[in-house]
């Protein structure tokens, strides 16, 4: 079963099985393209998308990398599909991470918003020019120390209505 | 055709003309898109008003700005606003183009839009329905008989204003300038 496999070839895991089809392992940061590389042997080979969660009072942000199969598996004793959430944790001043572009080419735009919207630095990604966003944040937008509501106080409210425009 | 308005029409052809042909170009931004299908088909038939959306912003008259705006959605409407030819009228859909609506704490979404090009009406309403944009057509018929849709007029007269808020949002943009700038060599 997939489940000893992992834990006889990997140190450090936990696996954890959440619901009837969907298999959670956590592990350090530096397991992560092993595990990858062991996952899409075993025909896990669809990245679905890369996550990201902030843990401001642990001060570290975990990736979330989801898999899952398009064939059925051979993998003895499994019946079903499984989803695959594949976390770790990095820290969270200065992130920096390894890219997962050689294993999975699909991981290039949720590197690149990832890279954008909470600012992990992925070593080795072609290019990891904005995406989505048109200004330059100060603090990547979707950290939790980041404040909207004073952020769009300072810019958007300070644009000057046009003259006899409105009375506001 | 209504007897009464006989006399609008020898006094101000061109004028009637305008008013009773509104071509079309929707900027569907977001969720206003929706609403937007069933209001030019057969189940409400926007052709009743002489509404009929066009394929460019060259051909069109009206303006509608379908749902909220975000910062890159802002760039093209720029672009598209200045492209159509006069005389020009703009009409916003739905609350978040007015003061943010739901966006109103967002980082990436504008919060008023006639601080960036003029806006002659305004539909309230989350989403509004299609029986809204109608009623928006038709106040906006007596605000062009009254000559009070004059967004155009005022945005070749304070270009320079709009042209700074887009700039002071946008950083600095790509394209040359519609018109001459006040204050500039």
């Amino acid at each position: 079963m997939l489940k000893q496999e992992l834990e006889t070839m990997f140190d450090n895991i936990t696996i954890r099985m959440d619901k009837k089809n969907q298999l959670e392992l956590s592990i350090t940061k530096d397991g992560i393209m092993s595990v990858l590389s062991f996952l899409k042997n075993k025909g896990y080979d669809h990245l679905h998308v890369i996550s990201c969660v902030d843990w401001i009072d642990d001060k570290q942000l975990e990736l979330v990398y989801i898999l899952s199969a398009y064939m059925k598996q051979d993998v003895p004793g499994e019946t079903e599909q499984l989803n695959i959430l594949l976390k770790t944790r990095i820290g969270r001043d200065d992130p920096k991470y390894i890219t997962s572009i050689a294993l999975f080419p699909a991981a290039e735009p949720y590197e690149r918003e990832i890279h954008e919207m909470f600012g992990v630095d992925f070593q080795g990604h072609p290019r990891l020019t904005p995406l989505l966003l048109e200004r330059d944040y100060d603090i990547p937008p979707f950290r939790k120390d980041f404040d909207t509501k004073q952020y769009v106080d300072n810019v958007f409210g300070s644009v000057p209505s046009v003259e006899g425009e409105d009375d506001s | 055709m209504d007897r009464n308005q006989l006399k609008k029409w020898f006094q101000n052809p061109v004028k009637m003309a305008h008013k009773y042909s509104l071509h079309v170009v929707y900027f569907c931004t977001g969720c206003g898109i929706i609403e937007i299908p069933p209001s030019i088909t057969a189940r409400w038939d926007a052709e009743r008003f002489g509404i009929i959306p066009v394929a460019t912003p060259r051909q069109a008259s009206l303006f509608i700005i379908a749902g909220y705006v975000s910062l890159k959605t802002l760039r093209s409407i720029i672009r598209t606003y200045e492209q159509m030819p006069e005389p020009k009228f703009t009409v916003s859909l739905g609350s978040c183009p007015i003061n943010g609506g739901m966006y109103h704490d967002s980082y990436n979404t504008i919060k008023h839009l006639e601080k960036y090009i003029p806006v002659d009406g305004m539909i309230a309403g989350c989403m509004p329905r299609p029986e809204a944009i109608f009623v928006g057509v038709t106040h906006l018929w007596t605000l062009i008989d009254k000559d009070m849709a004059d967004g155009y007029k005022r945005y070749r007269s304070n270009y320079s204003a709009y042209r700074a808020n887009q700039e002071k949002i946008l950083g600095k943009l790509e394209w040359p300038p519609l018109f001459p700038i006040h204050g500039e060599e």
